[in-house]
C-alpha cells in the first residue's frame, strides 16, 4: 500500500518536472515496456505506443496482438526472474501486481514501476490514460484520447438520463460452478459498470463477490442476470441458469433475461468502457 | 524354510549401504543445487558471474539481483523446505509405526495452513504489541501452532495404551483436516479481496516467494528442529517395536515422542508457512529410501533429509523453466511427480509396505 | 533377586491381581503357569514395569516403578508375545536393535545371536515375510543380545519371557526352552509365562500357578502341579504322572475324558 503510494507520487513528481522542460521527453526509458492488467495493455494499443511492449500478463488479452506478446503469468503471481528475463525498463501495471517478494526484487534491480490508479468509475478511465500517457512520454496523444472516451462517457451518460421506464434490477452472476452462484455485491468492476449503464444491481448487502443462498436470490428479484462470455463454457447457457431452482422464482427467469458480454471488454475499465456501457445500457433495454 | 538357499549368499550390510547413500545423496544436493542457481528464466550465467568475480570484475545490477536476489534464497529455501518435509515425513512414520503417515495426509499441513490463514485474515486484529514484536515471525509461529495442535490432537486420538491404531489414525486424520479445511473455508470467506488474493498465491505452494527476510526467520527454526529430528534414529528404530518393547530396550519413549511431536511440528510448520502447501516429498521420498536402504532411521533421516531437498529443487527447477516467463505452481509439479511415484510403489512392493 | 510384595493392579473397575507376592533367585527359571484369564500376563508386564501396580518390585537393588529405562534395560530383557513391525527391517537389524539397548558393543553378536536361535543365513531375510514361529525366534535373539552376558560384573541379569514358544514346532519349543535355562545355569535369572505345562515342568525350576489373579501354588514342579492344584486352577480333571526314564513329571490330558463341571474357575 505504502509502495503503490510511494510509486504513484513518484511517477507524478517524474512528469511534473519533466514537462516544462520538454513535452515530448518521456521521464523512462520507455524501450521496454512491460504492461501489466488488461487496461493498461488496452490503453498502450490505444495510444498507439504499443511497438514499446516487450511482454504482457496473462490478463491481457485485447486487443488479439497483444497475445502474441510474452505472457509473463498471472499478475498476482509473478516470478522474479521471469519478469527480468525480458529486460524490461519500464513495467506499467494495475494496483495488485504480487507478490510483494517479487516487487521488491524488481525495485532491488531498479526496474521503475509505474502503478496506475484503477478505481471503477468513468475518473478512473480517464486517469489511467493520463498516467500511461505521461509514463510514455506520450501526454498530447493521452489528452486526445482521453477527451474521446470522455466525450463517448458524456453520450452515454446522457442517452442513459433520456431511456424511460424505471431501471433494470441486475443480477451479475460470476460462476455458477457446482450449482453454486457467485454473485456480486458492491464496490465491485460488475456494481461499477451496471450503474453505468443505467441499470441497479440487485445486491447491495456485501462488498466483492460471494456465494449467495437461494433466498437471497429471490428477495433480490433481478429483472436481468449478467454473466461474462467465456469460450466454449456450456454450463451457463440461459436454460441451464434459469432452470436453477433458486432462479426460477426471479422476473429474469421468467422473461428469460440473461445477457452476456466479454469478461475483459465488460470488467476491465479501460478505453473501450463507454462502448461497453453503452452495449450494456441497450442490452437491459431490449430486455423485458 | 529355503535356508540353504539363503545361507549361500553372503551378509549384506544395509548400514553401510546407507552411509555410501549420505556421500552421494550430499554430492547429488551439492550438484542440484549448482544447477539450480545456474537455472533460470533470464539468460543471467552462474559461471559467468564466477569467472567475473575470480577476475575482480564487478557483477551488473541484473546479474546480482538474480543471482543474489532470487536464486540464492531460492536454493536456500528449496533445501529446507525439501529436507524440513521429508525429514517430518519420516519422523511422523517412524512416530506412529505406520509407513503411511504423511504430515499433508494426517491433516498437520491443513492445521499450519490453518494458522497461517488466520494470520492473514485476522493479524491485523491482533494487539499492536504482539504484531510489532513479533512482526515477520508471525505467520510462522501460527503455522507452528497449528501444525503442533494437529499433531498433539492426533496422537491423542490415535494412541491408546502405547499402541497406535491405523484406522483410527487414519480416520482421525481425515477428521482434523476436515475440521481444520472447514475452519479455514471461515476465515477465506470472511477474507477480503486483497486477503484473497494473497491466500490464493500461498495456497498453491511455491518457493517464489523466498527472501533473505523471510529465510532469517524460518531456516534457523527448519534447520534446528530437522538437526534435532535426526537425532531420533535409535529412539525411533525402538518406537518401531513398539511402545513397551521399546521401553524395554531403555529408550525414553516419552521424551522421543514429545521432541518428535515439536520437532515435526516446526519443521512443517515454518515450512509450511513459507512455501504454502507443498505435497508428497514427506511419504515418496523416506519410502523410496527404505526400500533402497532399509528402515534404518538413523541413517534414513539424514538421507531423507538430503534427499527431500535434491527432489524439491528439481522440482522447482522444472516450475521457473517450464513455461518461462511465467511459472508452474511447485505444489502441483511434486503431486504430478508423487503420486504416481507413490502408487507404484503401493503396487509393486505391497508386501513390504503393509503391515 | 526378583523381589515382589503384595502386588495389585486394577484395569480401570476391575482388579486384576490381588496382592501377590513372589521371589525369584537369579540362576534358576521361574514359570509362571494358570488357566486364560489367570493374570499371568499382567503379572508379567507388572514385572517388566508396564503396568501401574501397587506394592513394590524390585530387580537386585533397583526399584521397577522409579528407574530409569536405561537402567533396567542393562539389567534385564523382555520377551513379548509377538512383535508386528512396520517398517521392512531385515532378521539381522532386528536383532541389532537389541544390541543398542544393553551394553554390549560387539555388532558381530547379532549374526551369533541368530544361529543361537537357529536361524543361520536368515540375517539378510525380510521379517515380514518369516513365519510366526521364525518372527518370534528374531525377537528372541534380539533380547538375548541385549543381556548376553548372563552375569556382569557379579550382578546377575535377567530374561523376562512371554509364552516364548507359544508359535513353535516342538523341535524349536526344546531348543528356546533350552537358551532359557543355560542362561539361567549360567547365573541369570529367568521368568517366563508359560502355558505348556509339560515343557514348564521339564525345564522350570520353580512353578508359580495362578487362579484369579492370585497365587496357589509357589515352588518346585513336583510341589506344585499336584493333581488336584492343576485341576483345580484349570477346572478340569487332570492326571499328573512322572515319565519312567528319567522321573520327570508330565501331564495327560486324555484323562480329562470324565470331566467333571467346574463352574468357580471358569468365570474368573
Amino acid at each position: 500500500m505504502r509502495r503503490r503510494t510511494l510509486m504513484r507520487a513518484l511517477a507524478t513528481t517524474a512528469v511534473a518536472c519533466a514537462l516544462p522542460l520538454a513535452a515530448f521527453a518521456a521521464p523512462y526509458d520507455t524501450s521496454r515496456v512491460v504492461a501489466i492488467g488488461g487496461a493498461t495493455t488496452e490503453i498502450v494499443y490505444a495510444l498507439g505506443e504499443q511497438n514499446r511492449l516487450v511482454a504482457r500478463d496473462s490478463t491481457s488479452t485485447f486487443p488479439a496482438a497483444a497475445e502474441e506478446l510474452t505472457d509473463i503469468g498471472y499478475m498476482r503471481a509473478l516470478a522474479a526472474e521471469g519478469v527480468l528475463s525480458v529486460q524490461p525498463t519500464l513495467i506499467l501495471t494495475e494496483p495488485g501486481a504480487g507478490p510483494p517478494e517479487t516487487i521488491s526484487v524488481l525495485e532491488a534491480a531498479s526496474v521503475p514501476m509505474v502503478v496506475v490508479p484503477a478505481p471503477f468509475s468513468t475518473e478512473g478511465v480517464l486517469t489511467k490514460i493520463t498516467a500511461i500517457g505521461e509514463a510514455l512520454g506520450v501526454p498530447d496523444k493521452a489528452q486526445t484520447l482521453r477527451d474521446q472516451v470522455k466525450s463517448d462517457f458524456d453520450t452515454l451518460a446522457l442517452q442513459v438520463n433520456q431511456s424511460d421506464g424505471a431501471p433494470k434490477r441486475v443480477l451479475f452472476v460470476l460462476s455458477t460452478q457446482g450449482g453454486r452462484i457467485m454473485a456480486s455485491g458492491s464496490k465491485t468492476a460488475a456494481d461499477a459498470i451496471i450503474a453505468l449503464a443505467g441499470g441497479i444491481n440487485a445486491i447491495d448487502q456485501f462488498e466483492g463477490y460471494r456465494e449467495l443462498t437461494a433466498e437471497a436470490i429471490s428477495v433480490a428479484a433481478p429483472d436481468v442476470v449478467l454473466m461474462m462470455d467465456r469460450e466454449g463454457d456450456h454450463s451457463s447457457t440461459a436454460e441451464a441458469l434459469f432452470a436453477m431452482p433458486e432462479m426460477a422464482t426471479t422476473p429474469a427467469a421468467e422473461a428469460g433475461a440473461l445477457v452476456k458480454m466479454d469478461g475483459l471488454l465488460l470488467l476491465g475499465f479501460g478505453p473501450r468502457t463507454p462502448q461497453a456501457a453503452q452495449a450494456l445500457h441497450d442490452a437491459l433495454q431490449g430486455q423485458g | 524354510m529355503m535356508a540353504s538357499d539363503t545361507a549361500a549368499l553372503p551378509f549384506v550390510d544395509r548400514r553401510t549401504t546407507a552411509r555410501r547413500a549420505h556421500l552421494w545423496l550430499g554430492l547429488l544436493l551439492v550438484l542440484v543445487s549448482l544447477a539450480s542457481l545456474a537455472v533460470g528464466a533470464s539468460g543471467t550465467s552462474l559461471w559467468g558471474a564466477l569467472l567475473k568475480l575470480a577476475q575482480g570484475e564487478a557483477l551488473t545490477l541484473t546479474e546480482r539481483v538474480v543471482l543474489w536476489d532470487i536464486r540464492a534464497p531460492r536454493l536456500v529455501m528449496g533445501i529446507c523446505v525439501g529436507g524440513a518435509l521429508a525429514v517430518s515425513g519420516a519422523v511422523m512414520q517412524g512416530l506412529f509405526r505406520n509407513p503411511l503417515a504423511d504430515p499433508g495426509i494426517l491433516g498437520v499441513t491443513t492445521g499450519a495452513s490453518l494458522g497461517a490463514i488466520s494470520i492473514i485474515v485476522l493479524g491485523a486484529a491482533l494487539p499492536a504489541v504482539v504484531q510489532t514484536t513479533l512482526g515477520a515471525g508471525l505467520l510462522p509461529v501460527a503455522a507452528f501452532l497449528g501444525a503442533w495442535w494437529s499433531m498433539l490432537l492426533l496422537y491423542r486420538v490415535s494412541t491408546r495404551a502405547g499402541r497406535t491404531s491405523i484406522a483410527t489414525m487414519l480416520l482421525a486424520g481425515i477428521a482434523l483436516s476436515a475440521l481444520f479445511a472447514a475452519f479455514s473455508g471461515v476465515l477465506i470467506f470472511l477474507a477480503d479481496d486483497m486477503q484473497l488474493r494473497e491466500l490464493t498465491f500461498w495456497s498453491l505452494g511455491s518457493l517464489a516467494g523466498a527472501s533473505w527476510v523471510k529465510l532469517s526467520i524460518a531456516a534457523p527454526v527448519i534447520l534446528v528442529s530437522v538437526a534435532l529430528a535426526c537425532t531420533l534414529g535409535r529412539g525411533l528404530n525402538g518406537l518401531a517395536l513398539g511402545e513397551a518393547a521399546a521401553h524395554h530396550m531403555g529408550i525414553p519413549v516419552e521424551r522421543t515422542k514429545t521432541i518428535a511431536i515439536l520437532a515435526v511440528s516446526a519443521a512443517t510448520g515454518t515450512a509450511v508457512a513459507i512455501s504454502g502447501g507443498i505435497g508428497f516429498i514427506g511419504i515418496v521420498v523416506p519410502h523410496l529410501l527404505r526400500l533402497a536402504t532399509g528402515p534404518d532411521h538413523r541413517g534414513l533421516l539424514v538421507n531423507a533429509g538430503l534427499l527431500g531437498a535434491s527432489l524439491l529443487l528439481v522440482a522447482d527447477m522444472i516450475a521457473r523453466v517450464a513455461v518461462a516467463p511465467a511459472e508452474l505452481p511447485i505444489g502441483i509439479l511434486t503431486a504430478l511427480l508423487g503420486s504416481p511415484v507413490f502408487l507404484w510403489i503401493l503396487l509393486r512392493k505391497r508386501g513390504l509396505v503393509d503391515m | 533377586m526378583l523381589n515382589a510384595k503384595d502386588i495389585s493392579v486394577s484395569y480401570g473397575p476391575k482388579q486384576v491381581l490381588h496382592g501377590l507376592s513372589l521371589t525369584a533367585e537369579p540362576g534358576t527359571l521361574t514359570a509362571i503357569v494358570g488357566p486364560n484369564g489367570s493374570g499371568k500376563t499382567t503379572l508379567m508386564r507388572a514385572l517388566t514395569g508396564d503396568v501401574d501396580f501397587s506394592g513394590r518390585i524390585t530387580l537386585g537393588d533397583t526399584d521397577i516403578a522409579t528407574a530409569k529405562p536405561y537402567d533396567l534395560a542393562a539389567q534385564r530383557a523382555v520377551l513379548p508375545q509377538a512383535t508386528p513391525l512396520a517398517f521392512p527391517f531385515q532378521a539381522v537389524e532386528v536383532v541389532r536393535l537389541g544390541l543398542r539397548g544393553g551394553i554390549e558393543t560387539n555388532d558381530r553378536l547379532a549374526l551369533t545371536a541368530l544361529s543361537r536361535v537357529g536361524l543361520d543365513g536368515y540375517a539378510n531375510r525380510f521379517y515380514q515375510e518369516l513365519s510366526g514361529g521364525e518372527q518370534q525366534r528374531v525377537q528372541l535373539a534380539r533380547v538375548l543380545c541385549q543381556v548376553w552376558r548372563p552375569v556382569v560384573s557379579g550382578v546377575p541379569r535377567w530374561l523376562f519371557l512371554d509364552e516364548p514358544v507359544s508359535s513353535l514346532d516342538i523341535g524349536h519349543q526344546l531348543t528356546v526352552m533350552q537358551i532359557a535355562r543355560d542362561f539361567a545355569r549360567a547365573g541369570g535369572g529367568v521368568v517366563a509365562v508359560m502355558h505348556d505345562l509339560n515343557l514348564s515342568a521339564m525345564f522350570a525350576h520353580q512353578i508359580v500357578l495362578m487362579q484369579s489373579g492370585r497365587i496357589i501354588g509357589h515352588g518346585t514342579p513336583a510341589e506344585v502341579l499336584t493333581d488336584a492344584q492343576v485341576s483345580r486352577a484349570y477346572g478340569c480333571d487332570i492326571r499328573t504322572s512322572t515319565a519312567p526314564q528319567d522321573g520327570g513329571w508330565f501331564m495327560l490330558p486324555q484323562s480329562a475324558d470324565n470331566m467333571e463341571p467346574m463352574p468357580a474357575a471358569q468365570s474368573a
